[in-house]
């Protein structure tokens, strides 16, 4: 166990040197710079680069790279050009919304498509099932955006029970109560989330129950509900535990259609609004930390695994 | 206005919405602002929020006339090159420091030298000649002198000296936001907001308010601009009595609030027009004036504003640059505008020799009125049989590409009111597009080398004609953009200005 922790986390120191190198150089290679985004439409050629020049954007590309891969090493992700304000700043400010908004995505998730998953398995085949399974159809198949707007529209427009936009900081005046402002985003971005978790539980739940073991354990007489809960739920979790990684990464970077609608100052709004700008060292700071976030996560998965399963060797 | 949620409603919520109410306004933005130093920059937000901090030396009045703000006159000398200008005394900076003559001189410098605005001017020098009392040298007589100094944007606003030598070419950082306007920098949050607050040791100019001149008076006592990107976002929020404003309404949701009881609708005073400059400098278009009129003669702009645009209550098809009301404002010159006649521009393309080689249409996807517009010119051109290739990039890659002549032969951008047409890009030799002709140097001259305000409203007449002649850019249409207003909230200004402000304004 912990030869292959060791061994997981070599690779994956591995795996974030490729990957800085390939955003670093990507990022350079679009067209723009962030210097003519910055002086506006009604500068001249000249002007831009007199200012690439002091910002140190005219070096080679290599140059920069080991300028900022050694600052990153040391924990200094550089600066925003645009803000003006340290990328780590930018991107704490960012992680504490996206990752509440995800946490809080997540338990309606579960809330939501692991027992009905496994209501529609149970009932496989009956009205419920179909019901059920229409349901997830639809709103696996509806635009985020789309329920984001209705959500404002009728609760905070119309019914005036939620604020329509924005999250302010818990750490700051209204403490948890500011977790309001969370609540209608997170409905929007769980409901396609949770829709897949149903599918993927009732599949699954539906596979381990034609196994062997499993009419074993009806032909001794066990109870149903033991047979569901403790022999095919068990089993059955496994692939959802897995899914449940990914969404988790996912709803924390790609939540940028929910963020762009509530007006959240998310993670992924303000990477796709950085790579408008090319503000780089938000843009390379961001995609660092995901890809951090996404092996912490990816390696803390696999250890699950044997929680679950005790066959499963590490 | 509520203060509260009923479902989430907690003391907490409650304690932090009521102090909230009265004394803030919360004005959703259509995004986040980049730096407020606005010296460095033109960008429309930026000014709009930075103006609240800091002020420049005159300042234009309801008519568009700029009038003495910071300073309290000037006098320009016979040959027109030198103008000596007078300060208000007892002018108090953020930072608890007086407003001398050296930091007025040492923002001019900084900003002729660095700005995004540069060399408009044509200042070769400024000096304190006394404690309040600043003398500028010009390279060449320039008419619009008190203009260009009155606008903030991209404009010479004023900061402390040791400031601006500091951060001579790059941006001033936040934490040295240091101006002399009605409210002070309070806080930057990436995402979240951007807060000014109330300078209570503000010394305001004795006279009443008119327009951007005379006095200002910070009511709210802070002011927080809030991006908000998503537009049916922006509505609901002040609907739900979560913003105070909200602006960049779009023109499709303009028949739902109109009627609204529960929000005020500001159309805007200050319209924006699309532009599509031609190539001067390279490519099939460069030494071809008659092709560039051929172009001209294939497009109805009607057809593009409905297409981009679609409210007619908010689009004008005007040749004009200036809008009806400005000083500014003549026809001149402006026949050739809003043709659309294929079969004509496909013989006047013939008789220009033009063979048949796509134009390069350069176009962000970014604003979608550039593309719908261009979308609609290549259709019209492609009817008049000159073929147009799209080069669609996104806003950042167009202002690289467009610096490189190889790149494009026609451009889309668009350019907000100006006060004076010196501020005008395609006047610029060095703005893309590099229109430099001897009729052009001949008009500048005469539009540049007066202050006579007749003389010069006459010289602008014949430019605007020389520019629908020489066709290095052309006009799409007026198009006027509305911000929406809580029904509580009380603004100095009946319709919005270009850059919207809030001293003055409060709730009732």
């Amino acid at each position: 166990m912990g030869r292959y922790v060791i061994g997981r986390i070599g690779a994956a120191a591995a795996t974030l040197f490729a990957a800085s190198i390939v955003i670093f150089s990507f990022i350079h290679l679009i067209p723009g710079d962030p210097v003519s985004v910055m002086l506006g439409d009604a500068a001249t050629p000249e002007q831009v680069a007199a200012l690439r020049e002091r910002m140190g954007l005219d070096e080679p590309i290599w140059v920069q790279y080991l300028v900022w891969a050694g600052n990153a090493l040391q924990g200094d992700l550089g600066r925003s050009i645009f803000f003006e304000t340290p990328v780590t700043q930018v991107i704490a400010d960012g992680a504490e919304t996206s990752i509440l908004l995800a946490l809080i995505t997540m338990i309606w998730i579960v809330l939501f498509g692991i027992p009905v998953g496994i209501l529609a398995a149970i009932r496989q085949g009956t009205w419920i099932d179909q019901g059920l399974s229409g349901l997830a159809m639809l709103l696996a198949s509806v635009p985020t955006f789309w329920v984001g707007l209705y959500l404002i529209l009728i609760f905070a427009a119309g019914l005036g029970w939620f604020p329509s936009s924005g999250y302010p900081s818990i750490f700051e005046g209204g403490g948890l109560a500011n977790l309001q402002y969370l609540l209608l985003p997170s409905i929007a971005l769980a409901a396609p989330n949770a829709a897949l978790i149903l599918r993927l539980t009732r599949a699954s739940m539906l596979d381990v129950s034609r196994e062997d073991f499993v009419r074993t354990a009806r032909a001794k007489g066990i109870r149903p509900s033991r047979v569901v809960l403790r022999h095919i739920l068990r089993n059955a979790l496994l692939a959802v535990v897995s899914a449940f990684g990914f969404t988790f990464a996912a709803l924390i970077s790609e939540a940028v259609v929910t963020e762009t609608v509530f007006a959240l100052p998310g993670i992924g709004r303000t990477v796709v609004q950085s790579i408008l700008r090319r503000d780089y060292p938000v843009i390379q700071g961001v995609i660092l930390v995901t890809v951090c976030l996404y092996l912490v996560i990816n390696l803390l998965v696999d250890l699950s695994y044997r929680l679950l399963d005790p066959r499963v060797e590490l | 206005m509520r203060y509260g949620y009923p479902l989430g409603a907690t003391a907490l919520a409650l304690l932090l919405a009521t102090p909230l109410g009265a004394q803030t306004l919360r004005y959703a933005t259509i995004g986040e602002p980049p730096s407020l130093d606005i010296q460095m920059g033109t960008a429309t937000l930026a000014t709009t929020i930075a103006q609240h901090m800091f002020e420049t030396l005159y300042a234009f009045d309801g008519e568009g006339v700029p009038q003495p703000f910071l300073a309290t006159g000037g006098e320009v000398s016979e040959d027109g090159l030198t103008v000596k200008i007078t300060l208000r005394e007892g002018v108090m900076f953020h930072d608890g420091d007086e407003m001398t003559a050296e930091d007025v001189a040492a923002s001019l410098l900084r900003w002729s030298e660095f700005g995004a605005r540069a060399g408009i001017l044509g200042l070769e020098s400024a000096e304190a000649t006394g404690d309040h009392e600043v003398t500028l040298t010009l390279s060449e007589p320039n008419g619009a002198w008190q203009s260009i100094l009155a606008h903030p944007n991209g404009g010479p606003v004023i900061y402390p000296a040791d400031i601006v030598s500091e951060a001579e070419g790059e941006p001033i950082s936040p934490e040295n936001y240091v101006g002399t306007g009605p409210y002070v920098f309070g806080e930057l949050r990436p995402n979240r907001y951007v807060e000014l607050t109330r300078f209570d040791d503000y010394t305001p100019l004795d006279a009443p308010a008119d327009g951007e001149a005379g006095g200002r008076e910070a009511l709210f006592e802070t002011l927080q601009f809030i991006p908000v990107p998503d537009v049916g976002t922006r509505m609901s929020g002040v609907q739900a009595g979560d913003y105070d404003y909200a602006e960049y309404i779009s023109g499709d949701l303009y028949g739902l609030v109109a009627e609204d009881p529960a929000i005020q609708v500001k159309i805007s005073e200050a319209p924006i027009f699309g532009l599509m400059f031609t190539n001067s400098e390279e490519g099939p278009l460069s030494d071809n004036i008659p092709l560039r009129e051929a172009v001209l003669a294939a497009l109805d702009m009607e057809q593009a504003l409905q297409v981009s645009v679609g409210e007619p209550e908010l689009y004008a098809v005007d040749g004009a640059f200036f809008p009806e009301g400005s000083v500014w404002h003549t026809e001149a010159g402006t026949e050739p505008y809003n043709q659309g006649d294929p079969e004509k521009a496909r013989q006047m393309a013939e008789e220009a020799g033009y063979d048949g080689t796509p134009l390069k249409l350069l176009v962000s996807t970014n604003y979608r009125e550039h593309f719908d517009q261009a979308t609609v010119f290549a259709r019209q051109l492609g009817e008049a049989g000159i073929e147009t290739e799209m080069v669609v990039v996104d806003w950042a890659t167009l202002l690289t590409l467009r610096g490189q002549p190889s790149e494009w032969d026609l451009f889309m951008t668009h350019h907000g009111a100006m006060p004076d047409p010196v501020l005008f890009t395609v006047v610029n030799e060095s703005y893309p597009g590099w229109w430099q002709t001897d009729e052009r140097d001949a008009a500048m001259a005469a539009l540049t080398e007066t202050s006579d305000l007749d003389e010069r409203v006459a010289a602008w007449a014949d430019l605007q004609t020389l520019i629908w002649e020489q066709v290095p850019t052309i006009k799409v249409g007026d198009v006027y953009s509305f911000d929406i207003a809580s029904p509580n909230l009380q603004t100095p200004w009946e319709d919005a200005p270009a850059f919207p402000h809030f001293w003055g304004a409060s709730t009732n």
